[in-house]
C-alpha cells in the first residue's frame, strides 16, 4: 500500500521540468494558431461584413406570424420529447455500466481485500475493463456521428436522434457516474461489507445514498446539452427544430433563423430553471 | 469462540502487522486489546472480522477455519459479527432509521433491502433498538444532523439489529470526551451481558480497559505481550508495553487515584500515584 507521501515526494532538487513544459505548451499555442489558420482579418473584411449585414437585415425583425409560430409547436416538442427519450436510454446504458466500470466496487479497495487474487481479475477486473472500454467507445464518437449512422440503420425521423443522444451520452454518464462513486468514502461501505452485507446491499445503503446529489446533478446538466443536442441533431434529418432551422437557412429565412433559435433559448433556459428547481431539492 | 494460532500479517508495501499472534477467546468473554498505535489491533480486528485474509496462519470461528468459507457461507459468518469502528462509519444522508435497519443487510434479499429504503419494515424493531442505546426519538432524523455521540449510538443500534455472536468494538470511544467514553464502554458491555454476546474492544485508555474488562491482552509489535486480569496488570508492564511511545506514556502517569481522565468512573490503580 503506498502511503500519499511516498505518491508525492516533496523534491528539494531543481527540476528542469516545468520549462520543458512551458517550452512544449508554447510550440503547440504558435503551431496550432497556423495549422487552425486563425486570422481575425477575415472577419472584418468587406464581403464578410457584407454577409453580415445581409443576415442581420434578414433577421429583423424575426416571422412572428401565428401560422408559422402554430408551425414550430410540432418541432419544439419534438426537440423535448428526443431529449428525454435519449436521456432514459442514456441512464439506462450508463448506470449499469457506470456501475461495473466503478474499481472500488469491481476488484479494487476494501471490500476486496479477502479475495483472492485470482478471482479478483477474473470476476472483477475483467467485466471492469469490458465496461471502461465500452464506455470509451460510445462517448468517444461524437453524437453527430452516431445519428448519421443511426439514419442508415432506422430512416429518417426522431428515432435515429433518441438512439444518437442515448449512446453518445450514456458513454458519458457511465463515465463520470463511476468516477463520482469510487469518490464516495469507503470505510460505511467497509463497515456494510463487514456486517454481511452483499454489493447490492452496499450500492443501495452506501454508495447510491452518498453519491445521490452529484449523480443527479451531473445527469440534469446532461440533459441540457441533450437539448442543444438534439436541435443540432436536427441538421441531420434527426427531425426536431435543428430540422426546421436548416431547412430556413437553407432558404435564406433569416427572420424565421432567429425566430427558432429563441425558441431554442427558450427551451434550454426552461429545462435550466426546472433542473435547477430539482437540484435544490435533491441536494442537501 | 476464535482461536487464533501464528497468524501473521505482512501488507503489500512489507510492512509487517501481525508477527505470529496466538489467542483464544471463548464465547461470552469480554476482553480488552491495549498497545502503542501502530501495534497491529486495528488490523488484528480486520482480520477478526473477515474483511482481511492472514498472509499466514490459522483462524478459526466457533470451530471453523475461516480460510475455507467463501461466497454465501463467509457472508452468513460476517452477519455473525458485528463491528463498532472510532468513526461510526455511517451513511450521513440517510435517514437514522435505514442506518439502523442496514443491519439486516446480511440476512435481506436485494428486493427487500430496496423496498425498504422506499418504505422502511420492521420499524418498530428498528425503534426498540434506539431506545435502548437512549436516542428514541431520532428514528427519523437524518444522521449527518446527529452529534458525534449520537452516531455512535446508532452505530451500536444497528449493531443490535444485526444480533450478532460476537461484537467488535475497534476503538469506539477514541473521538468522544470522557464522559460518554464511560457510557458508551459500560453501553456495549451491558448489552453484551444481557444477550451473551462475546466482546472484544481496543481501547486507546488504559483506565477504561483495567475497570471495565476482566480479561486484559497487551499488544505489541503484532504480538501478544501480556493476557492476564486487570489486577495481574502492573505499572511496569505497561511501562513495556509502551516503551518507545513517548506520547502515551504521558497518560499512564495520570493512572492513579482520582488523576485519571474519567474520575470516579474508573477505579484507581494503585501503584501509579508519582
Amino acid at each position: 500500500m503506498a502511503r500519499p507521501a511516498d505518491r508525492f515526494p516533496a523534491s528539494t532538487a531543481k527540476s528542469a521540468f516545468p520549462y520543458l513544459l512551458a517550452v512544449a505548451f508554447a510550440l503547440t499555442f504558435a503551431l496550432s494558431l497556423r495549422a487552425a489558420q486563425v486570422d481575425p482579418r477575415l472577419l472584418f473584411d468587406a464581403q464578410a461584413l457584407g454577409n453580415v449585414a445581409r443576415f442581420v437585415r434578414g433577421a429583423l425583425p424575426p416571422k412572428l406570424d401565428p401560422e408559422f409560430l402554430g408551425m414550430l409547436a410540432r418541432p419544439a416538442a419534438e426537440t423535448i420529447q428526443i431529449s428525454v427519450m435519449g436521456m432514459v436510454i442514456a441512464v439506462l446504458l450508463g448506470a449499469p455500466l457506470g456501475l461495473l466500470a466503478t474499481s472500488s466496487l469491481t476488484w479494487r479497495g476494501i471490500l476486496h481485500e479477502r479475495v483472492t487474487r485470482r478471482a479478483r481479475l477474473m470476476l472483477g477486473a475483467a467485466p471492469y475493463g469490458a465496461a471502461r472500454a465500452l464506455l470509451s467507445v460510445f462517448r468517444s464518437i461524437p453524437e453527430y456521428v452516431w445519428a448519421l449512422m443511426f439514419v442508415r440503420a432506422v430512416g429518417l425521423g426522431p428515432f435515429p436522434g433518441v438512439l444518437a443522444i442515448g449512446v453518445a451520452y450514456g458513454g458519458m454518464l457511465g463515465k463520470v457516474y463511476s468516477e463520482i462513486l469510487e469518490a464516495v468514502n469507503p470505510r460505511p461501505l467497509e463497515t456494510l461489507h463487514a456486517a454481511g452485507a452483499g454489493k447490492a446491499g452496499v450500492v443501495l445503503y452506501g454508495l447510491l445514498p452518498e453519491a445521490l446529489p452529484h449523480v443527479v446533478s451531473y445527469t440534469l446538466y446532461r440533459w441540457e446539452c441533450a437539448i442543444r443536442a438534439s436541435a443540432i441533431l436536427g441538421f441531420v434529418g434527426a427531425g426536431g427544430l435543428g430540422q426546421q432551422i436548416e431547412l430556413s437557412m437553407r432558404m435564406f429565412q433569416f427572420d424565421e433563423v432567429l425566430t427558432l433559435l429563441a425558441v431554442l433559448l427558450l427551451l434550454v433556459g426552461t429545462v435550466d430553471f426546472i433542473s435547477g428547481r430539482i437540484r435544490a431539492r435533491v441536494v442537501r | 469462540m476464535y482461536e487464533l494460532r501464528d497468524v501473521r500479517k505482512v501488507f503489500d508495501d512489507g510492512s509487517v502487522a501481525l508477527d505470529g499472534m496466538s489467542l483464544t477467546v471463548g464465547a461470552g468473554e469480554h476482553v480488552a486489546f491495549i498497545g502503542p498505535s501502530g501495534a497491529g489491533k486495528t488490523t488484528l480486528f480486520r482480520i477478526l472480522n473477515l474483511t482481511l485474509r492472514p498472509t499466514s496462519g490459522m483462524l478459526r470461528l466457533n470451530g471453523t477455519d475461516v480460510a475455507t468459507l467463501s461466497g454465501a457461507d463467509l457472508r452468513r459468518a460476517r452477519t455473525s459479527i458485528g463491528t463498532i469502528y472510532q468513526q461510526h462509519n455511517l451513511v450521513g444522508r440517510l435517514r437514522v432509521v435505514h442506518n439502523v435497519l442496514a443491519g439486516n443487510l446480511g440476512r435481506w434479499s436485494t428486493l427487500t433491502a430496496l423496498g425498504s429504503l422506499l418504505r422502511p419494515r420492521a420499524t418498530d424493531e428498528a425503534a426498540r433498538a434506539l431506545a435502548q442505546v437512549g436516542i428514541p426519538e431520532k428514528l427519523y432524523a437524518r444522521t449527518d444532523e446527529l452529534s458525534g455521540g449520537q452516531q455512535q449510538r446508532v452505530a451500536i443500534a444497528r449493531v443490535l439489529i444485526q444480533d450478532p455472536d460476537v461484537v467488535l468494538a475497534d476503538e469506539p470511544v477514541s473521538s468522544v470526551d470522557p464522559t460518554l467514553a464511560v457510557s458508551i464502554v459500560t453501553l456495549l458491555r451491558d448489552i453484551s451481558n444481557e444477550s451473551r454476546k462475546t466482546l472484544l474492544m481496543n481501547l486507546h485508555s488504559v483506565e477504561l480497559a483495567l475497570t471495565y474488562f476482566p480479561r486484559i491482552l497487551g499488544i505489541r509489535e503484532g504480538r501478544v505481550h501480556f493476557d492476564l486480569s486487570p489486577d495481574k496488570v502492573s505499572p511496569e508492564m505497561l511501562e513495556e508495553l509502551y516503551a518507545g511511545h513517548g506520547d502515551e506514556r504521558g497518560e499512564l502517569a495520570a493512572l492513579g487515584e482520582g488523576t485519571n481522565s474519567f474520575g470516579k468512573a474508573c477505579r484507581p490503580l494503585p501503584g501509579f500515584d508519582r
